[in-house]
């Protein structure tokens, strides 16, 4: 954790920060949700409470908050309870390992009258080192949040959604881990670190033992890996339950599916696990395959060295630099969290057996495709 | 008591009480669900020996495929008649006992042979990064343990037709 008081109180405070990054970012994406839809759909959208309707997200959580909770009669109390925490933990613990900037070394400096330092803090909640493993592993967790619901609250729209959740969400897990082998394969590290790091500069690809440039392009991850990418972005919709494979919660079938029974601030825990899915799905795909936090044409080094001119050599600049590579990533996540919205408004939901033929048939045999055709090429890349 | 072993206690703590409970419920959700937190339980052993590899594949594998697998099941299926089928009889009388005899054979076992090692410090170890270790792992699986690592895929594969082919007969596995 760390050597010192500083240190630690720094890391721990810095997990909870993460934390709340992602809770507080569903107000903003629910109200983006509402009146983007409503501006697909040709209407208004909420536009009474405050500019823009930007005050009814508070009116919401008010009434979120206030309703009477509240177990269905033959509901299991512990598991109906337990289900919209389970929700929040896989998308927590995901975002946590995840670098959303660069590290930030700090000089010595003196407060209080003690010296402190030199540190450096990682710009996220930890560093697993197995990051894909990881990852892989939390999110397939995930499952049990709307299989706990679904058995909670004993209604059988309910089972019947938790039941269709936990079969897609196995299928599609497949189709996921096996897209990330490829990018396994081409950086060869499981770490998030080293795969940002591999993306810098323009892009550089060995083929037949010669090496190609392309410097017009940025050394990201989909110009190796584009189906994969595809792949990679479809699984992630069908991960966070959303259209077009809400299959789970089909409110024309279903009624809301595994949450039919919950209401007031229990709902409201598994939307904010649903958007802080769809957050660790868009830095993820950022992460692999746009580049991480690197801004293209420009390295850390030379942003410090920036902002050293305009701010003075110091802590300041270091900090300053991370903020910048870290709006560089913001960017990304905030482009692909519309796209999951504007997805979502655009493309009607799957039958139940198109979805499954769509997960076994053809996506996961143009993964394994993927990974095949992405061996033969590297081994190809590096035979003289 | 150091950090490392506190958290070893602990974990070594949640894995036994829930794996006690899996045992002890009668209600098979309750059951698949303690079993669930004991392998999550066992994945957070592994990472806290620094086995991180093998960690984060038993979260995939066993508490996110294999146990979701079964909890679904289970809350498909009415269970009674094999709650009845296994739990009176001669027969599973004596596969309970047998049962009990294998378990114990292999505890005593799994302590007998690994007694010189169990005692002695772990402290010169080297410490591996993530990556770094999964490499090693992948070179002694795809290298010294080749052929045992592909019979077992050979044995899970068999298991699998096996599976199918009961499932085809008519009347599966309830057939007379």
């Amino acid at each position: 954790m760390g050597k010192d008081g500083f240190e630690i109180t720094v890391n721990i405070v810095k997990m909870f920060v993460i934390f709340l990054m992602m809770v507080q970012a569903v107000p903003i994406l629910v109200w983006l949700e509402r009146r983007g839809s409503a501006f697909i759909q040709n209407r208004t959208g909420p536009n009474r409470v405050g500019p823009l309707g930007l005050v009814q997200l508070l009116a919401d959580a008010v009434k979120f908050l206030f309703k009477q909770p509240f177990v269905p009669e033959k509901g299991v109390a512990p598991l109906y309870y337990f289900a919209p925490v389970m929700a929040l933990i896989p998308g927590a613990l995901a975002l946590n390992s995840i670098p959303l900037s660069v590290p930030i070394k700090i000089e010595p400096f003196e407060m209080l009258g003690r010296m402190f330092g030199p540190y450096t803090f990682l710009f996220q909640g930890y560093d697993m080192g197995i990051g894909i493993v990881f990852i892989l592993g939390i999110s397939s967790l995930g499952v049990y949040a709307i299989l706990l619901a679904g058995w909670g609250s004993s209604n059988k729209y309910s089972l019947m959604g938790a039941v269709r959740g936990a079969a897609q969400g196995i299928s599609y897990e497949l189709a996921l881990s096996l897209a990330l082998v490829g990018i396994l394969m081409v950086y060869g590290t499981l770490s998030f670190k080293e795969i940002v790091d591999a993306q810098q500069g323009t892009l550089t690809f060995m083929a037949f033992g010669k090496e190609h440039a392309l410097p017009f392009l940025p050394n990201w991850g989909i110009f190796y890996q584009p189906l994969g990418a595809l792949i990679f972005f479809a699984a992630t919709f069908a991960e966070a339950n959303r259209l077009p494979f809400d299959l789970p919660e089909a409110e024309g079938e279903l009624v809301a599916g595994f949450h039919t029974e919950y209401g007031g601030f229990n709902l409201l825990l598994f939307y904010i696990g649903e958007y802080g899915h769809m957050m660790v799905a868009s830095a993820l795909l950022a992460t692999f395959y746009f580049g991480g936090y690197n801004i293209p044409g420009t390295t850390p080094e030379e942003v410090l060295a920036f902002w050293q001119v305009k701010m003075g050599v110091g802590n300041l600049a270091a900090i300053l630099t991370a903020v910048s590579f870290h709006l560089s990533l913001l960017v990304r996540i905030a482009l692909f969290l519309w796209i999951f919205i504007h997805v979502r408004w655009t493309l009607p939901r799957f039958r139940y057996d198109q979805l499954m033929s769509l997960g076994w048939k053809t996506m996961l045999p143009w993964a394994l495709a993927n990974v095949v055709v992405t061996a033969v090429w590297l081994w190809l890349g590096h035979k003289v | 008591m150091t950090m490392d072993s506190a958290l070893f206690f602990f974990l070594a703590a949640v894995t036994i009480i829930s794996a006690l409970t899996v045992i002890l419920q009668s209600n098979p959700i309750f059951c698949a669900l303690a079993l669930a937190m004991t392998m999550i339980s066992v994945a957070g052993l592994f990472a806290s020996m620094n086995a991180w590899f093998v960690a984060g594949v038993q979260l995939i594998v066993y508490a996110g495929a294999v146990m979701v697998l079964f909890v679904m099941v289970l809350m498909l299926f009415d269970l009674k008649d094999e709650v009845r089928a296994f739990s009176r009889g001669l027969v599973s009388g004596f596969l309970k006992i047998a049962s009990v005899a294998v378990i114990g054979g292999v505890i005593a076992a799994a302590v007998w042979m690994s007694a010189e090692t169990l005692f002695s410090s772990t402290a010169n170890v080297a410490q591996m990064s993530g990556t770094a270790s999964t490499k090693a792992l992948a070179d002694l699986l795809f290298k010294k343990y080749l052929f045992s690592f592909e019979a077992m895929g050979a044995l899970l594969l068999i298991i699998a037709i096996g599976a199918v082919a009961l499932s085809r007969i008519e009347g599966g596995t309830h057939a007379d």
